[in-house]
């Protein structure tokens, strides 16, 4: 699940600072970041890329202008398709997040606007009283969470490809538990 | 362009048919998976493609219309064959000088900067190395050669994790070095039976089964044109009328069935689940069910399985 | 990381140029070395062992020879005698085996180079490459057809050394059993075993067996050539009552029989020791044979059949491996 603060938490080293392990090698790429594959998670792989590519702006591992990781390097380090980098690459594209510079990589354009702590403390009290109408209905938590997912996914799904989720928190999409 | 063309394609081996009117196109800018159980003709078809083995009914082109086997092809085309063949008694930089004296282009440059990247060293036999190496060794051999088209049989088989790993990692990343989708780009074409890893690595696929072709198509596509429907048992006969069905699994009250949509916008029936389906438990339905099909081209009837027409 | 040499539309040579013959020349080499060495070493032991008993034959024949009175009294005879005892059944024994070599070494170098490939199962590697098949395939059996017969034919030659006082005191070259290790038929029949051993490498496709197939190949030919179709490259001469048999210098002779005066041919015991007592008049004595002045004019004739068969054969298997579905 989300975690709600929306910090952008400084203490949390990004990729390239990897002094902790000893004897890390040094990152490969240019990049802040790099991607982890989860395999058995049952999420296309292209969009487990998008994800951790808008996770780390909101954590702001990335910032404006820094590169995503080289579609050559990412399928070196995860054994993937470069069609599914190159897919994901695109639709970050389309959600206007990054921009592909021929010859040179694909850079960072914008940033996830942050929701603000206001309208998140409103949001977070409205979900608290609907688990208490659902928890008195007699859910208990998975049946919740099972509701809230295929919920999650038909509202998703209507909207489809609507432009309105561009660039803000309502990116955030399906199957990140 | 096509990087492999097949037209009726079949292979007879004494008398038994390895492939049996196998018709099917690949493009190019690809990495494709060639899937099918034990026996099922993959081998067969990736001999007839590098021109190992001659049809014995049909037409097998390559790189847009070159016959298989023919001069250009085989300056454009490399192959590494299952196990790995190599001169076991020969150092390696024997090899190496050996592939480059064999063929037009060789770029010993790469080759020698991707041995030295793995650790093999260049003096030592090739029959003394590592299954793993000797694995790198024959792909790198291939990928020095620049070929438009990379052909691997069974490449994975015998190898440990690790070196599946490294292997997969390397030819995926020769083929975005060479820029996919181009045309003077790298396709890859592989054979597996092995699905696990198959999701991840590969963007179009062919299914083989009993040497004929089952299913083709764009893995993208494909995942996205079927769901599996959950819902009552009784009304999974309707279901069938309705849609075409291509597997189905049933319980007393419950059934599963693998449908295939007209896209993902089609309306869920009312009373179902749907959910998506792995590339897994696609191939593996398929297989379990040899009269069911995927192909673009007209109808095939059978089964009262509509064959949709791709695009 | 890894950029490529050269990039663009001057990488890819849109004319198909073949490789160079040179280069196949390093890969055929390159996987005959090994081969070579032994053959060098089989053949080096065999011509050392050669060297040394022709030296000391001719030591011996040369010291006979000197003796005098040339006319031959018994005291030279008896040297003669001598050189012959000591020396003409190890000359024998050896010529005999040597027989063998042609098959050895042919089938040793052709045999395994199609057969070991197909065994290995590198001819997958092999045979897609740009260079293609059949340039592959010229080149790996020429380059050591070509080396096992020059070979042959220099240790024919120093066969022919060693042998040259027994030739000259008791056999003639021309015999069945030494007529194919002179000359250029040695040569000749080591390119026929290396073409047979080709041919069943490509066949058989294990490198064993096809050795096996091919030495039984080359041995029937041999015996068919030397029981029968030698002796018809010309129409032999029949002798009539010469006094020695067959007339000139070493002549190869066929046969002989003797017929008595009712014309019938003389086969018992008693009538044989007669005749060769001269106790008998009315006998006469037929010798079928070839003149020794044939003898150049017959190893031509054997040595093309055998080159063409030699030729035939690894036309063959060239067509084999382009045909062969793998």
């Amino acid at each position: 699940m989300y975690s709600c603060s929306m910090d952008i938490d400084k203490e949390v080293r990004p990729a390239d600072g990897r002094g902790g392990a000893e004897g890390a090698p040094p990152a490969r790429s240019e990049s802040p970041i790099e991607f982890r594959l989860d395999a058995g998670s049952g999420v296309p792989t292209y969009l487990q890329v998008v994800h951790q590519v808008e996770h780390a702006l909101r954590l702001g591992y990335l910032k404006p202008g820094d590169q995503l990781p080289k579609v050559r390097d990412v399928v070196s380090s995860l054994a993937i398709n470069p069609n599914t980098v190159l897919k994901a690459y695109k639709e970050l594209e389309t959600k206007g997040l990054a921009l592909g510079r021929p010859g040179q990589g694909t850079f960072v354009q914008a940033t996830l606007s942050q929701v603000t702590l206001p309208e998140l403390a409103t949001l977070r009290r409205s979900l608290l009283a609907w688990l208490g109408t659902a928890d008195a209905a007699g859910l208990d938590e998975d049946g919740i969470v099972a509701l809230f997912t295929s919920a999650l996914r038909d509202f998703f799904e209507r909207r489809g490809g609507q432009p309105g989720g561009r660039g803000t928190a309502g990116s955030q999409s399906e199957g990140v538990a | 362009m096509n990087v492999i063309e097949t037209k009726g394609l079949s292979k007879r081996y004494r008398s038994t048919w390895a492939l049996r009117d196998f018709t099917m196109a690949i493009p190019a800018g690809h990495v494709a998976a060639l899937v099918g159980p034990n026996g099922a003709g993959k081998t067969t078809l990736l001999n007839l493609v590098v021109g190992l083995a001659a049809p014995s009914v049909g037409t097998v082109t390559v790189l847009g219309g070159e016959p298989a086997g023919s001069p250009a092809a085989l300056d454009d085309i490399a192959f590494v064959a299952q196990d790995a063949p190599l001169y076991k008694n020969l150092p390696v930089a024997d090899m190496l000088r050996l592939t480059s004296y064999l063929n037009r282009r060789f770029d010993d440059g790469y080759a020698r900067e991707r041995l030295s990247e793995l650790g093999i060293p260049l003096k030592r036999k090739a029959g003394k190395l590592s299954g793993g190496q000797q694995a790198q060794l024959a792909l790198t051999l291939a990928l020095a050669r620049r070929p438009r088209l990379l052909v691997l049989d069974e490449p994975l088989a015998n190898l440990d994790p690790l070196a599946r790993h490294d292997f997969m990692a390397t030819v995926l990343a020769a083929a975005a070095e060479t820029g996919e989708g181009e045309v003077g780009g790298m396709s890859v074409v592989l054979s597996s039976h092995v699905l696990a890893e198959l999701e991840r690595v590969a963007d179009y696929l062919i299914l083989v089964s009993g040497g004929q072709v089952q299913v083709v198509g764009e893995v993208d596509g494909l995942l996205a044109r079927h769901r599996v429907l959950t819902g009552p048992a009784g009304a999974a006969d309707r279901i069938a009328r309705r849609l075409p069905v291509v597997y189905v699994r049933r319980a007393g009250a419950q059934a599963h069935l693998l449908v295939r949509t007209s896209g993902p916008d089609e309306p869920v029936p009312p009373g179902w689940e749907a959910h998506p389906v792995s590339l897994e438990e696609l191939v593996l339905s398929y297989l379990r069910e040899p009269g069911a099909a995927a192909l673009p081209g007209p109808a095939r009837t059978q089964k009262a399985e509509p064959m949709e027409v791709t695009r | 990381m890894t950029t490529r040499s050269t990039a663009g539309p001057s990488y890819r040579d849109t004319r198909i140029r073949p490789v160079p013959w040179r280069r196949l020349a390093w890969v055929s080499w390159r996987q005959y070395r090994l081969s070579a060495a032994g053959l060098v070493a089989f053949l080096g032991v065999l011509a050392l062992y050669l060297l040394i008993m022709g030296l000391r034959v001719r030591g011996a024949y040369d010291a006979a020879a000197a003796c005098s009175p040339a006319a031959g009294g018994p005291h030279c005879q008896d040297a003669f005698n001598l050189f012959d005892t000591r020396y003409a059944a190890t000359a024998e024994v050896s010529a005999f085996v040597l027989n063998a070599v042609p098959m050895l070494a042919g089938v040793f170098a052709g045999a395994p180079v199609l057969a070991r490939e197909l065994e290995a199962g590198t001819f997958r590697f092999a045979w897609t490459q740009g260079a293609g098949r059949t340039r592959w395939a010229l080149a790996r059996l020429a380059l050591p057809a070509v080396t096992v017969t020059a070979a042959a034919a220099a240790f024919s030659q120093l066969f022919g050394w060693f042998y040259y006082p027994l030739f000259a005191t008791r056999d003639s070259a021309f015999a069945p059993q030494y007529f194919q290790l002179t000359g250029i038929a040695f040569a000749a029949w080591t390119l026929a075993a290396f073409a047979i051993g080709a041919l069943a490498g490509v066949l058989i496709r294990r490198v064993v067996p096809a050795m096996a197939a091919a030495m039984a190949a080359w041995a029937g030919l041999l015996l068919a050539a030397v029981l029968y179709l030698r002796r018809h490259y010309e129409t032999p001469l029949i002798a009539h009552n010469s006094g020695r048999g067959a007339p000139g210098i070493a002549p190869w002779v066929i046969s002989q029989w003797w017929t008595g005066p009712n014309g019938k041919t003389v086969t018992s015991e008693n009538e044989m020791i007669a005749i060769l007592n001269h106790l008998r008049r009315g006998y006469a004595e037929w010798t079928v044979y070839q003149p020794a002045a044939r003898y150049w004019h017959f190893q031509l004739i054997e040595a093309g059949w055998l080159l063409a068969l030699a030729l035939l054969l690894i036309a063959a298997t060239i067509w084999l491996v382009r045909r062969r579905a793998g």
